[in-house]
């Protein structure tokens, strides 16, 4: 395999079936800390696919929480573009050298054995290997790059059908086809409860319970396994987080929420003291998967979206900038504070260092002040003041 | 709607239950909730949007009904006002009945059994009784 110069073109269009509500497809959604554009692309690398083309819809591409994995070309194309721009990015990928090119099409997730995929295309002498599971044909190719036109044909008829017949490989293991939020939460669910070969994102800090860096997980909340906690999410005392839930980055569990087997999607936040089950939810939306219907909750004590940290930031000095002026113009500048510890050395004139009136000890405010040199002597003298 | 000797109020509630809609609605419901024993049912089948201040009116409402002894019925909950009210766990506080009609006749289904033979010795007798 490693003489063979092979690549992968994965490709991401929005008329893939997603949420109702959220901005992305599917697969650029986070699942227990990585989103399936993600973990396929890492499959790839660690199956020895050297180089990678993501194509993806300009209105998909610009809405990735992270910017992809080192090596990987990202090609964004306008929505009545993307067949041809795939076209192109095929093409330089054969003109770049590339013997074999593997087309992924995503939504679906499926874990297949792209070292046995290959190999079953170059026994066969083959131009196109289509994958199927349990007889059903997946938008997963090998492909012969020389193969030009057979690959035009393809990518022509948008991975429907191809000019030669498509030898079909059979893949056994792992598959979600991420058609909606039932799968989505499916997916999370398998993926935390390692069904699927890829794992969680995060360290396991406890048996089947994954926390992914700067998550705040604050006393007095409770987290079930399996679960997994995101990067830089937050969950607030009094919440329980249980059976399935994977809370992604950013997003914030506020005090006394139960969450259970959901999925909270990244920068969203939950509001205090609510009951989630059996949900999908973010963009100030909920998809309740029993009921089988989405709602929006426009209330943002409920359901609501955390801004990013420079956008906070940003919005808190855009707050005080007004007040800033005003000082400035008519000069309303309070006098600047002392320190702390100065204030703490100044005796009052009717009290000692102790608090206790000084004439009434029979000594100066003047002479206190040595007695209460230091924070510490305060301390001291506090502890020690009736000796 | 009249079930027994007293009335029983089936107010609609409008698409949007905000906080707006609320201010309207008490102003509304509450001469009905001022009487003694009130019976309300409130049906919610054209609810689009639920907020947190409209939860918190239909349990003020329900308070106040209990206070005077009375009772609130929820009926024809929507998708979304039943999603809301699961995930705001107010579900469990409330009668909740598929249909206004149902939610209205659970009122006199209630009724102690001696009040019960009153109303039926009230009732005038039809031939076929007879």
């Amino acid at each position: 395999m490693s003489a063979l110069d092979i690549r992968g073109l994965i490709l991401i269009d929005t008329a893939q079936a997603g949420l109702p509500f959220a901005l992305a497809p599917l697969a650029l959604l986070d699942v227990a800390g990585m989103s399936p554009l993600e973990r396929v692309a890492e499959r790839l690398q660690r199956q020895g696919v050297s180089a990678l083309t993501v194509v993806s819809e300009e209105s998909s591409a610009s809405r990735r929480y992270r910017p992809l994995p080192q090596g990987i070309v990202c090609r964004s194309a306008a929505r009545g573009r993307f067949w041809r721009v795939a076209e192109s990015a095929f093409n330089d990928l054969a003109h770049n050298g590339a013997d074999l090119v593997l087309v992924i099409r995503l939504g679906a997730y499926a874990e297949v054995h792209f070292d046995e995929l290959v190999q079953f295309h170059l026994e066969g002498q083959r131009r196109v290997s289509q994958v199927v599971w349990c007889a059903e044909p997946l938008e997963i190719f090998c492909l012969t790059a020389s193969r030009r036109n057979d690959a035009a044909s393809l990518f022509r008829s948008r991975l429907a059908h191809c000019r030669c017949e498509c030898e079909l490989f059979a893949h056994s293991g792992y598959f979600n086809p991420l058609a909606g939020p039932r799968d989505l939460r499916q997916f999370a669910i398998d993926v935390l409860t390692l069904q699927a070969e890829t794992g969680p994102a995060g360290t396991e800090i406890r048996p089947g319970v994954w926390v992914a860096s700067g998550a705040s997980i604050e006393k007095g909340s409770r987290i079930l396994a399996p679960a997994f906690i995101g990067a830089s999410s937050q969950v607030r005392c009094g919440a329980v987080i249980t059976r399935c839930t994977s809370i992604e980055h950013h997003a914030h569990v506020d005090c006394g929420t139960v969450v259970e087997n959901s999925t909270v999607l990244p920068y969203s936040y939950v509001g205090a003291g609510l009951d989630v089950a059996h949900s999908v939810l973010g963009m100030g939306h909920i998809a309740n998967l029993r009921r089988g219907i989405s709602v929006e909750v426009p209330d943002k004590k409920l359901l609501g979206q955390v801004s990013p940290a420079w956008r906070r930031e940003l919005l808190r000095v855009a707050g005080r900038l007004p007040g800033r002026i005003w000082q400035s113009i008519f000069g309303d500048v309070p006098a600047p504070q002392p320190p702390l510890q100065e204030v703490a050395r100044q005796p009052s004139p009717e009290e000692d260092a102790m608090g206790r009136p000084a004439p009434a000890l029979g000594v100066s405010p003047r002479d206190a002040k040595v007695a209460g040199e230091l924070a510490s002597d305060l301390a001291v003298a506090r502890r020690y003041g009736n000796q | 709607m009249e079930t027994s000797s007293r009335p029983v109020v089936v107010k609609r509630m409008p698409e949007r239950l905000n906080a707006r809609a609320v201010r309207e609605l008490l102003r509304d419901v509450e001469p009905f909730l001022s009487i003694d024993r009130p019976q309300l049912v409130f049906d919610l089948s054209e609810v689009q949007q639920l907020d947190a201040a409209g939860v918190e009116m239909l349990l003020r409402c329900m308070s106040e009904a209990h206070k005077r002894d009375g009772d609130l019925k929820l009926a024809s909950l929507s998708e979304q006002a039943a999603v809301v009210l699961e995930l705001t766990r107010t579900e469990r506080l409330f009668e909740i009945y598929e249909t206004s009609v149902d939610a209205v006749r659970s009122f006199s289904g209630f009724l102690p059994n001696a009040m019960r033979q009153q109303l039926l010795h009230k009732r005038p007798r039809t031939p076929a009784a007879a």
